[in-house]
């Protein structure tokens, strides 16, 4: 038994089988093998080469037709690279001379031709480098119990322990279908996208392990405690059976929880608070609703560009809005396109260049703006669809007035050619903007006279006020929701909305996380979004507050020059 | 038989992965041995790794040595291989 050391995030513990997921370029398990063993493991070698062969062969059949002889040209070169024994040669007496596994072998040998190749003058000899990698790589995913071709999550069993070195936010279109039990990975910090994954799927996750993942193979038992950011590797029984009575604990106080679905989210001095959901596929309206959410809080549209060749026409989004709106039968706030930064799509039309930095780049309405092609037949399919429901829509990432000045022509426009072609639409669609760019959220008054309503984004607000990468888990320590400068802003939006008589919601994680929901009640929101399977947790909060008793602090908090001072007015409206 | 001939790397992208696959392909046709050198090294023509190892770009003159029964057929094959750019749009 031994442990690993990460940061803990999710809700609380999970004991199963590890499930090593490889993406390219991550290390791969590295071990010692017993002088015994090491033939085996060299057979071990021979097999996972050959069923790496049979892999391609027939990976090869089934893209023959579709694909180009340049492709085929390729696979032929790996398929002869593979059975080429020169290749496992090196390799196997890497195993003999060092005795360690046949995966650590295959890349220490990967390593040394890419060298080789990269070493060589011309640049087009440096591209067998690329071809050495891809095949010895496949031969590696064999040996770890991933097939070529496939999808790496086929296979995945209920309640296996997903390790791996960093998950993308595409990769949470695919987990959802799982019920895996926990996530590990490398990089990642409280609010990376491997967190709130975690999150809304209630498991629990550890993330920022840095290269701890390495020592874990597929078939590792192992124990999660998200709280405490502990991963115990090959548990004695000892340990198991205290983990498993705190899982039922655990358990039994989230049972608790769901007596209070039914009840209002109502303070105990009579302030009612709106409880929405976010949501980014039309399934999940099922427990929104079941969660008794009041409407759809934040409806993210990306999803339905990922991992796909073609973008959705304008009929396929009309369809998909329209039924949203229909079996919602509530509010649906819709935001509009906020690709770019880490969500990049696979197919599509525009080439995006890698940003320098994707975060400060052109993404959201910038994007958009720029690609009317992509953006105008989701404005005309959400304004089609308007008449199935109550929509409002939200557009992303707003950070200059010109943008608002480009979006409402373009409105115009399509009202117009709605009309012409006899197409039913609601013109008075409210328009809201989501202020997460610190540069709306200063002048968020200016904002708030041309729109309907404010929806505060908490995650990139923090991330761009106090300079710090979510997803960079060296700095993420200084990522802090109560900073006062975040707490000011978010004041400062509230009243703004206020001023101008319309309404402010929240959609970001702290919106979700109940250690923040007494402040944020006592700075004056009243309609918070969040992930549908935190809203009990929230609620029970809310209805164990008392507004009058706290709002009077919020002034002393938020020009309180003390540090001390400041935590103890925190911990005082929060406990 | 033994056959053996000067050959220069004519096409742009040289002995690259997916021409080294097409020469290899066309050398296991024959029953002879296949070996180029490009002078500090010698590369067995019918193993992919050997004469990925080569490093042939364009320009390089290589020796080819065939050795068996097909080795005149087999050493004009693959001069014609090299002299057509290994059927590849440059």
């Amino acid at each position: 038994m031994f442990t690993l050391h990460g940061t803990g995030v999710g809700f609380g513990i999970a004991i199963g089988p590890a499930r090593l997921i490889r993406r390219p370029g991550q290390e791969v398990p590295e071990y010692g093998i017993p002088p015994e063993q090491v033939e085996d493991e060299v057979r071990r070698l021979h097999d996972g080469v050959r069923s790496a062969i049979e892999c391609l062969s027939v990976y090869y059949e089934q893209i023959w037709r579709e694909s180009t002889e340049e492709v085929h040209a390729i696979l032929d070169a790996h398929l002869l690279m593979m059975k080429d024994p020169m290749l496992t040669r090196e390799s196997a007496s890497i195993i003999r001379e060092r005795q360690i596994n046949a995966e650590y072998a295959l890349q220490i040998h990967s390593e040394d031709l890419e060298a080789i190749f990269r070493n060589m003058d011309d640049p087009y000899m440096r591209g067998k480098a690329d071809d050495v990698a891809q095949v010895i790589g496949r031969i590696q995913d064999e040996l770890l119990g991933q097939h070529a071709g496939q999808s790496s999550l086929e296979g995945i069993v209920e309640g296996e322990i997903i390790v791996t070195h960093d998950l993308m936010p595409a990769d949470t279109i695919d987990f959802k279908k799982y019920r895996v039990g926990a996530f590990l990975t490398n990089l990642g910090g409280p609010i990376s996208h491997t967190a709130i994954l975690a999150r809304s799927m209630q498991i629990p996750a550890i993330v920022g392990l840095h290269e701890g993942i390495r020592y874990l193979k597929t078939g590792d038992m192992l124990v999660i405690d998200g709280k405490r950011g502990v991963v115990l590797v090959d548990p004695d029984e000892a340990a198991l059976d205290v983990y498993r009575k705190r899982a039922e604990k655990i358990e039994r106080a989230h049972q608790a929880l769901d007596a209070i679905v039914d009840k209002p989210a109502t303070t105990l001095d009579g302030h009612s608070v709106a409880l929405t959901a976010n949501i980014e596929f039309a399934e999940e309206i099922v427990e929104s609703i079941a969660r008794n959410a009041e409407g759809i809080g934040l409806y993210r549209t990306e999803s339905l560009f990922m991992n796909r060749k073609e973008f959705p026409d304008e009929e396929e989004q009309f369809g998909i809005y329209s039924t949203l709106l229909g079996k919602t039968g509530r509010p649906v706030t819709i935001r509009t396109l906020d690709l770019g930064a880490d969500k990049q799509v696979d197919g599509g039309r525009q080439s995006m260049s890698p940003a320098t930095n994707p975060a400060l780049g052109r993404r959201a309405i910038r994007l958009c703006l720029h690609d009317l092609t992509l953006f105008k037949p989701q404005l005309r399919a959400l304004y089609r669809a308007s008449v199935h429901g109550e929509l409002r829509i939200m557009i992303p990432m707003i950070s200059n007035l010109e943008e608002l000045d480009q979006l409402f022509v373009l409105l115009g426009e399509i009202r117009d050619e709605l009309e012409a072609g006899g197409l039913p639409f609601r013109p008075d669609i409210p328009i809201g903007g989501m202020i997460e760019v610190p540069a709306a959220a200063v002048a968020a008054d200016l904002f708030a006279r041309r729109l309907d309503f404010l929806s505060i984004g908490t995650n990139d607000l923090i991330q761009y006020t106090l300079a710090i990468d979510r997803i960079d888990d060296e700095v993420n320590y200084l990522y802090d929701p109560l900073h006062p400068s975040i707490l000011r802003l978010i004041k400062s939006v509230i009243d703004a909305g206020n001023a101008a008589g319309i309404p402010v919601s929240m959609c970001g994680e702290m919106a979700g996380d109940a250690a923040y929901t007494r402040i944020l009640l006592a700075m004056g929101l009243r309609e918070l979004s969040m992930d549908p399977a935190v809203i009990p947790q929230v609620k029970q909060k809310i209805r164990l507050t008392d507004i009058g008793k706290i709002e009077p602090m919020v002034g002393e908090l938020l020009s309180a020059g003390d540090s001390g001072r400041y935590r103890e007015l925190i911990e005082r409206i929060e406990i | 038989m033994r056959v053996e001939k000067s050959i220069r790397v004519v096409n742009k992208l040289g002995l690259h992965t997916r021409a080294a696959a097409k020469l290899v392909k066309l050398c296991a046709g024959f029953g002879s041995s296949v070996s180029l050198c490009n002078g500090q090294r010698t590369a067995d023509a019918k193993s992919i790794m050997s004469v990925m190892m080569l490093a042939a770009s364009q320009g390089t003159d290589l020796e080819l040595a065939v050795d068996g029964d097909d080795a005149e057929e087999a050493a004009r094959k693959i001069a014609y291989l090299f002299e057509n750019c290994f059927e590849e749009d440059e």
